[in-house]
């Protein structure tokens, strides 16, 4: 799903993330929520989660960024996938 | 809730460990011949239902089966497990113990964790494949898909959570005969674990590792462990072996299943060891590095628990049409065709869920986590109601230790306990329904 082809933006890496989860927390999530905290995510579904974001963008999140804090919200799993594929804006 | 990652506490059996045992299968009714194992390879299963039925019976018969995943290498892989077991699963189940060298062998030939990238020496099965190898090796011997289980689970997590040059040195090792196992369950942490006490605590450049795991698959065998623990406020994984100083490993005395499977106590007091034995990925919650380690035993075990049908289709067939009562074959008997009725079904439906999942897992999409989860939960059930109504079926023939159906029923009891129990899978199970259909 999503735009493995071109360059992710901003945008439209935070839309799928937000897509996806609405998907599976049946309700809409705002960018800055903090899922965990939030109770939203079982530890299951945070490794969907993980396994979702490399499989939609087509990175590979390697050893030193498998870190609770770069999934905690959709802004940072957006900067991560950025970072990641060396989106221009990341 | 946690991860279920190991099952009870009490009887918690790591996990990763003990596993089951396949009914042999081999033995009895054919003499394991040389390639695969005798009547285990999967059906494939496609859309031929009769034919699969019609295979099935063959096999039984002329022991030919044919591995189910293509390419020579895999057939030769399949052979070469069937041939290294032999007729020999009974009587390591009875002794407790696998020859150290045939573990080798296994291990040297990649069988123990197939998937390993060819880049670190390893076959680079795909989880389709891989699952395949599983269930004949759970056909003929559950003890030793057990450590197919731990060696690959901890292959798994070397490749996901190390880095570039611990990838390169653990898993060159793997591959190369050592053998790994993987160590999760605490007195005090089983399906809980949050209760998991062992820190992992870095000094300088060391690292100290201090805990007590139990039930820990192949830790008797094992060369290294990959051992779960607290770092910090978080978690994280370290490779720990077994010969350095301040390990103990001790033997679970005669477990119930899979009793060759080297299931052993390991003590970890203050190991210390060079800091680059810590796994690099070690920021995540300890939940989620348990779950992630775990969704890969749990497609092993649901692979190996296909294996155990398998195995007990092979052996009440072939009771079936020869054992004559009341002046005609059992299978003539309606409540015993009953019986092989519902194996035949359970093993279909094991295959297709556990074929779902790996698929799953080779397309790398996300629904693979829980298809793993269900694919081991129903395996599981499938495997424990079919080797008792396999032992039924069998009656006086099969109920003596030693016999595979009879090793079967003993190892099918275990697949619900490890790799996250029956009750916890269901709690995660229930989640997920909720989460996809409410």
């Amino acid at each position: 799903m999503s735009a493995q082809a071109t360059q992710p933006t901003r945008e439209s890496v935070s839309e799928n993330l937000l897509a996806f989860l609405e998907r599976r927390i049946k309700s809409a999530v705002a960018p800055d929520v903090d899922l965990f905290e939030a109770g939203m995510v079982s530890s299951l579904f945070a490794l969907e989660l993980v396994v979702h974001v490399e499989k939609a963008f087509g990175v590979t999140i390697g050893g030193p960024d498998l870190r609770l804090d770069n999934f905690r919200t959709v802004e940072a799993m957006t900067a991560l996938v950025l970072r990641l594929s060396e989106a221009p804006g990341a | 809730m946690p991860d279920q990652a190991t099952a009870d506490p009490a009887a918690a059996p790591e996990n990763t460990g003990p596993e089951n045992t396949a009914p042999e299968n081999t033995a009895p009714e054919n003499p394991a011949p040389g390639n695969s194992a005798p009547g285990f390879a999967a059906p494939d299963f496609a859309d031929q239902e009769i034919a699969a039925v019609e295979i099935v019976g063959v096999r039984t018969v002329d022991l030919a089966p044919e591995p189910a995943w293509p390419g020579a290498d895999a057939a030769d892989l399949a052979g070469l497990v069937t041939e290294l077991i032999g007729d020999q699963a009974g009587a390591w189940d009875l002794d407790g113990h696998i020859p150290r060298e045939i573990v080798r062998e296994l291990g040297r030939a990649g069988v123990l964790c197939a998937q390993a990238p060819a880049a670190h020496g390893g076959l680079g099965l795909s989880n389709v494949d891989a699952g395949e190898l599983t269930a004949h090796v759970g056909a003929l011997c559950s003890s030793t898909r057990s450590l197919m289980t731990s060696q690959g689970m901890a292959a798994w997590t070397v490749e996901r959570f190390g880095d570039d040059a611990q990838r390169a040195e653990y898993l060159g090792r793997l591959t190369a005969g050592e053998t790994a196992g993987v160590a999760f369950s605490e007195p005090g942490a089983g399906s809980d674990l949050s209760g998991m006490a062992t820190r992992i605590e870095t000094e300088g450049d060391s690292v100290v590792v201090t805990g007590q795991k139990v039930w820990v698959t192949g830790a008797a065998y094992a060369d290294l462990l990959v051992v779960f623990g607290r770092v910090g406020e978080g978690a994280g994984a370290v490779l720990v072996p077994t010969d350095a100083p301040g390990v103990t490993v001790t033997r679970v005395p005669d477990p119930l299943g899979c009793r060759a499977a080297g299931h052993a106590d390991v003590l970890l007091d203050g190991v210390r060891l060079p800091a680059d034995h810590v796994l690099a990925g070690a920021g995540l919650p300890l939940e989620w590095l348990v779950t992630s380690a775990l969704t890969y035993g749990r497609l092993s075990v649901a692979w190996g628990c296909v294996g155990i049908l398998r195995g007990c289709l092979a052996e009440t067939t072939r009771h079936a049409r020869t054992r004559q009562q009341f002046g005609r074959p059992l299978a003539d008997h309606q409540l015993v065709a009953r019986h092989l009725a519902e194996l035949h079904v359970a093993e279909r439906a094991a295959t297709a869920l556990c074929a779902e999942a790996a698929r799953g897992r080779d397309a790398g999409g996300p629904e693979h986590v829980s298809a793993a989860v269900t694919a081991k939960h129903f395996a599981a059930g499938a495997a424990v109601r079919g080797a008792a109504s396999a032992v039924q079926v069998l009656a006086s023939a099969g109920a003596r230790d030693g016999h595979p159906v009879a090793r079967a029923h003993r190892d099918a009891k275990l697949m619900e306990i490890i790799e996250g129990s029956t009750e916890i899978g269901q709690l995660l199970l229930a989640d997920h329904a909720l989460a996809v259909w409410s």
